[in-house]
């Protein structure tokens, strides 16, 4: 049997050599090796028992060090775990609500069916430029400029919410039927007032999902960027790592950081769902029932 | 007879880049006049009530309308509504032509506005309703939302994209007292597409059948 023949028969078995090849290729043009993983199998070796077991006075105990007072009496609140927790979720939130009034405006003029083609193309653009650069990189930049601490941290996530959210929220009021927009141009009404009254509440769940989705987003990368030192639960995270090389806590750290956000994502996707369920049984906006002291109609 | 408040002339109707849906369209409406369009499907019914609305450019020949804020009211063939907001909610929407651009830049428009708002909804019978989603109503109620918007708005000329289609006699029935209301009450002209060109007869003023690509006036 030739080539040609093996390859009519067993198509696939070519496809799969060739793309085994073609990772052996390129994992050693990484210098990627098993010695280098069995080195890594021994470091652990030495370093499990300074990792093991999880240090939990990150919980307990008051932090001995902190950027940003903190006045509670109770020692668990001023501890490392809870107080960058805290500061990670503030940094979240409000960059979320900075983020998403900011995105709104922008992601109208950035609609092709609401803002005329010039304006929504400066838009995408201005959109697309926030959008570059990861917010750990934006972090990096506003320590620079800020000096460590949250402000960097909320401006840093703030463009990026901007960004994203801008570009998902554009989209979405893309989406929306374009009878009602008809209906209310042919009324003559400004372009403005057929986005605020017209597209917006018609959008309206979508956009709710959005936001919580980002906030949810935000605080996972909350924990990211204190690694740069613009704070939250990763400055105390990275100076375990680094500063002091104390795993056990930084461990201990980790695995608090994984149960917050599985909570979180619950919560969050538990919330999405109400307004996505909205759409198919009574679709308007639900945010007044999920806000709990919001007067009901 | 008084002057007309829309007139084509010789004009083409469709989209750009491709062949007229209709050609050398020749239209007058008066002021209390309906005029009913009826025609198969696909014929360019929708894309005539669209290019007098503004909603799509005219190809060629000339239309003459004042088309100033609040002039036209356009209810599309799928209504319009803003389907996650309230009754209440798509009725004001008619208000926002008429009402002050400062009162509506953080609110809905003033009293006054849910004043004519509140006696739309009653004498289109859904004063039950005010608070309830447009996805919770029937197609027969939301086309009484849509001309409640329209009362609201008091438009010069209403332009109806077969509202009365896929309802029961009775309620097309009220439906259609109610655009005649309208016209009667404030001086409006229509141009209402239907299906039935029985059922346009009977409250029309003309009925224009389109043929081919021919707009012509059933005798």
């Amino acid at each position: 049997m030739n080539f040609s023949q093996l390859l009519k028969k067993r198509p696939r078995l070519i496809l799969y050599a060739l793309i085994s090849i073609l990772v052996i290729i390129v994992a050693d043009s990484l210098g990627l090796n098993l010695y280098n993983l069995g080195q890594a199998w021994d470091n652990l070796g030495l370093l499990w028992p300074r990792i093991w077991p999880p240090d939990f006075s990150v919980v307990t105990e008051r932090a001995a060090y902190s950027y940003s007072d903190c006045n509670w009496d109770a020692d668990w609140m001023c501890s490392p775990a809870v107080h960058g927790l805290v500061e990670t979720i503030e940094i979240a939130f409000l960059s979320t609500i900075f983020g998403m009034i900011i995105a709104l405006p922008l992601s109208m003029m950035a609609a092709h069916n609401l803002a005329p083609v010039w304006l929504s193309i400066i838009m995408r653009q201005i959109l697309a430029a926030l959008r570059v650069l990861p917010s750990l990189v934006w972090a990096l930049f506003l320590v620079i400029l800020f000096g460590p601490g949250p402000l960097a941290g909320v401006l840093a996530m703030t463009f990026y919410t901007i960004g994203y959210l801008g570009k998902l929220q554009y989209e979405t009021l893309e989406g929306v039927s374009r009878h009602p927009l008809e209906a209310a141009r042919a009324m003559g009404l400004p372009r403005w007032q057929v986005a605020r009254y017209f597209a917006l509440p018609e959008a309206s769940n979508a956009l709710w999902s959005q936001m919580l989705f980002m906030f949810e987003y935000n605080i996972r990368h909350g924990s990211i960027i204190g690694l740069v030192g613009a704070g939250g639960i990763g400055w105390y995270l990275s100076n375990y790592l680094s500063v002091y090389s104390r795993y056990d806590r930084a461990l201990a750290m980790i695995l608090i950081i994984y149960l917050a956000v599985v909570v979180i994502d619950q919560i969050s996707l538990s919330l999405r769902h109400r307004f996505m369920d909205s759409e198919v049984h009574a679709p308007r906006a639900r945010w007044r029932e999920i806000i709990p002291f919001f007067p009901k109609k | 007879m008084s002057e007309p408040i829309l007139r084509i002339s010789n004009a083409a109707i469709g989209f750009e880049n491709s062949e007229p849906l209709l050609d050398s369209v020749n239209l007058e409406l008066y002021p209390g006049e309906i005029i009913g369009i009826i025609g198969r499907s696909g014929l360019g019914k929708t894309s005539l009530l669209r290019t007098i609305a503004g909603l799509i450019p005219l190809l060629s020949g000339e239309l003459e309308v004042s088309r100033g804020v609040g002039e036209i009211g356009y209810i599309p063939q799928r209504l319009g509504l803003i389907t996650h907001q309230t009754v209440g909610y798509n009725v004001m929407m008619g208000a926002l032509p008429k009402a002050p651009l400062w009162q509506t830049i953080f609110s809905l428009p003033g009293q006054e506005y849910r004043d004519q708002a509140r006696s739309a909804i009653e004498s289109v019978g859904l004063s039950e309703k005010v608070l309830e989603p447009i996805s919770l109503l029937s197609g027969g109620q939301q086309r009484r939302v849509a001309i409640a918007r329209s009362m609201v708005q008091q438009p010069t000329i209403l332009l109806a994209d077969e509202c009365l289609g896929e309802l029961d006699a009775d309620t097309a029935k009220d439906i259609i007292s109610l655009i005649t209301n309208i016209v009667k009450e404030q001086g409006t002209a229509a141009i209402i597409v239907d299906h039935n060109p029985v059922r346009a007869s009977t409250f029309c003023n003309r009925v224009l059948q389109i043929r081919g690509t021919r707009l012509e006036e059933v005798e």
